[in-house]
């Protein structure tokens, strides 16, 4: 793909989610300056940046958005519901406009239409708000506009005599100006109806240290244009001016102050392609592999020639450092905040909720912890889905709220928390709950257990059946959820990406849904073992203790076996039975890993012990990603797949 | 060339743009009794206008220019 165009995806997708942000919070607060100034700024800069390709049905929207928050940014119209739903239609088409594009290159068909409706919504807000901008003014003055008028007396009094409307502005060029080829004076000379003209340094004047290349100047001009006019000289710089109209009579003006330094705040970071880091964190782990490949070569020097073992030993070990500290950097490079996939929710419900007719209050915690891109990435599609079925399930319509004396609109709130090494995420409302025997009711009529089955699961059980493939609780299929895709597709998902989901819920107060999810993929040390001909990993956090025990002090109890160990006595069962593989048969002793299991140990006899290695675990994809007892694969110094153990799963 | 160092007179002649801004603010330095005229000048680019703020050399010439002559000049020469 074009580069450019790769850049404005990237570019677009981050505008538009900033715009909506503002959007949604202006909704809470319409007179937030600060975000009436970012959402202009996102929308400003999205136009611009569409004007470089041919996405002309995009532009027109963006354009008359823009003219729309232009007026609000000035005081002319108020954020209310009707502008912000505009706007975020808006936003909201842009979004998938940009995706179209990443998809396909063009605009998606029917976007002509889709352009020219949005843009008669938007036209027809300003239409609507023309009486409210003839509202009387109750902004405060910025404080410069008066000592200027003070400078222009004269000019004032005459135009005021002639009966003209006045217009002030005050444009301040970003210092990096010159350099963007941007020649502030010439805009100056493009006022219309020049009335008064002033200069002024932003920093100032210091003649022995003036950079000539930085532009300093404060421009200040009255004009007996109309405003739009003068809007539309200063239209590539829009962000750096300030119009008011000044009131007859007084100096009584509307205006919203511009924040000083807005949109100049330099961070230092570089922004890199996924898929780059991807593929350091491939490399990295076949250093790790070829770290391993080294350790076996020591050995086998070591047998050789001891010194040179020795001296390749420690050489192997100061690798092993550098490829562990190596691979634990590049994971982090890898760690995004949560709010990435979380910021992109409250739109979201809030859409769900408007096409339900329900009223939602969404609040979101936590959205700083940080994970691994893929695991915040994926998290997307369940969590929308949680999010979809709390809203359409779980809140009810505010008449059965308020019958059950709960407030009429719901609450769901989207958490995430740390917890030992894992990132927990919780979706809670505050909604009916749901009934277990109406989940073992359905779970009867579609057939999916036995009667017998059922009736022996407990309610925590039977809430879980929720998450059963083929499970749809929703007795119409609306348009919000029941696509066919139930919560088993939450599970899955979650499943594949390492994690669990369960349910809990109280009948008439509501559910939550937990997600519990690995931070990262992570380097693990395994130990590995033999049964008959093939070897396992084994992760070392598992494994309490190897031990050694002879044959004939193994005790048969019943069907099983045992043997003691300082006094304690130990069940014993075999790997190669677990896995239902052919072991090899016994020698003069039993090699053991004693493993803990619950608050009880058991021993877990194998055919042999080998080296431990650490491994780059990567878990079981597609097909295989449902099998039990694997951890996942691990690829070896030699080249061969060997698969990691979940023993605990195994035993349980 | 816009920028022109003529006896103890600095002349801007036409439009003058960025780049003649480092020229003038170095005659400008280098004898701060230097007086600019502006009789031949054109469209003064923000940068050249700025130095001029920045060091208020005495300014000399009524230009041709209407919005120099209307409104630049008498900023740049205010006390």
């Amino acid at each position: 793909m074009d580069e450019l165009l790769e850049q404005f995806l990237i570019e677009g997708r981050e505008l538009t989610q900033q715009a909506s942000d503002d959007l949604l919070a202006l909704e809470r607060d319409p007179s937030d300056a600060a975000r009436i100034d970012s959402v202009f700024r996102a929308v400003h800069t999205l136009k611009g940046s569409v004007g470089l390709f041919h996405f002309a049905a995009m532009g027109a929207v963006l354009h008359v958005a823009e003219d729309l928050l232009g007026q609000v940014r000035n005081g002319h119209f108020v954020a209310d519901r009707p502008v912000i739903d505009a706007l975020l239609d808006c936003i909201s088409c842009s979004e998938t406009w940009i995706e179209a594009i990443a998809a396909a290159g063009s605009l998606p068909q029917g976007a002509d239409e889709d352009s020219r409706r949005l843009q008669s919504a938007l036209k027809a807000t300003m239409a609507r708000d023309v009486a409210v901008a003839h509202a009387p003014a109750t902004t405060e003055d910025p404080s410069w506009l008066p000592p200027f008028l003070d400078r222009a007396a004269d000019a004032v009094t005459v135009t005021r005599a002639a009966n003209h409307a006045l217009v002030a502005l005050r444009y301040t060029p970003s210092s990096d100006c010159f350099f963007l080829g941007d020649d502030p004076m010439a805009l100056a000379r493009a006022i219309p109806g020049l009335v008064a003209f002033g200069l002024s340094a932003r920093d100032a004047w210091d003649a022995p240290t003036l950079d000539p290349y930085a532009c300093n100047l404060i421009i200040e001009a009255l004009s007996t244009a109309p405003v739009d006019d003068i809007r539309a000289v200063f239209r590539f710089v829009a962000d750096q001016v300030v119009v008011i109209e000044v009131a007859p009579g007084n100096v009584a003006a509307t205006s919203i102050e511009q924040p000083q330094g807005s949109g100049e705040i330099a961070t230092r970071t570089l922004r890199v392609e996924a898929g780059r880091i991807d593929a350091l964190v491939d490399i990295v782990g076949e250093l790790i592999v070829a770290k391993n490949a080294l350790a076996h070569l020591a050995a086998q020097v070591a047998e050789k020639d001891a010194t040179l073992g020795r001296a390749l030993d420690a050489s192997q070990a100061d690798i092993a450092r550098l490829v562990g500290d190596m691979h634990r950097d590049v994971m982090r490079v890898r760690m995004v905040p949560l709010a990435q996939t979380f910021r992109r929710f409250p739109r979201l419900v809030r859409e769900i909720a408007g096409k339900l007719g329900k009223t939602v209050n969404f609040e979101t915690v936590g959205d700083d912890v940080e994970a691994d891109k893929g695991i915040v990435d994926g998290l997307f599609e369940p969590l929308l889905h949680v999010l979809r079925n709390a809203v359409d399930h779980g809140i009810e319509d505010a008449a059965t709220r308020l019958a059950q004396r709960k407030p009429a609109s719901g609450t769901i709130s989207l958490e995430a928390r740390r917890d030992n090494g894992q990132i927990v995420v919780t979706v809670t409302d505050d909604g009916a709950g749901i009934d277990p025997a109406r989940l073992r009711a359905i779970a009867k009529t579609r057939g999916l257990m036995s009667n017998a089955a059922l009736a022996a699961l407990d309610d925590t059980a039977a809430l879980d059946l929720i998450f059963a493939p083929g499970f749809t609780t929703a007795a119409a299929i609306t348009d919000i959820s029941g696509r066919g895709v139930g919560m088993d597709a939450v599970r899955s998902k979650v499943v594949a990406l390492g994690g669990r989901v369960t349910i809990a819920s109280t009948l008439g107060s509501g559910s939550t849904i937990r997600l519990s999810l690995p931070q990262a993929a992570t380097v693990s040390t395994v130990m590995t073992v033999r049964v008959g001909t093939d070897r396992f990993g084994i992760p070392m956090e598992t494994i309490a203790e190897t031990a050694r025990v002879a044959t004939d002090r193994i005790i048969p109890i019943r069907s099983g076996e045992a043997f003691v160990l300082r006094d304690a006595t130990i069940p014993l069962v075999s790997l190669a039975s677990l896995l239902n593989v052919a072991g090899a048969p016994r020698a003069t002793d039993v090699k053991l890993l004693i493993v803990a299991s619950g608050d009880q140990r058991i021993g877990i006899e194998v055919d042999g012990f080998a080296e431990r290695i650490d491994v780059l675990l990567r878990p079981m994809t597609g097909l295989l990603s449902g099998m039990t007892g694997v951890l996942g694969t691990a690829l070896l110094g030699d080249g061969r797949v060997m698969m990691i153990l979940d023993l605990p799963e195994l035993l349980g | 060339m816009s920028v022109r160092l003529e006896g103890d007179r600095v002349r801007l002649d036409g439009p003058c743009r960025v780049e003649d801004a480092e020229p003038l603010l170095m005659l400008l330095r280098a004898d701060p009794r230097r007086a600019v005229d502006l009789t031949g000048a054109g469209p003064l680019h923000a940068a050249i206008v700025q130095v001029l703020l920045a060091l208020r050399p005495p300014i000399t010439g009524q230009p041709g220019d209407p919005f120099l002559r209307t409104w630049l000049i008498p900023l740049l020469t205010l006390a």
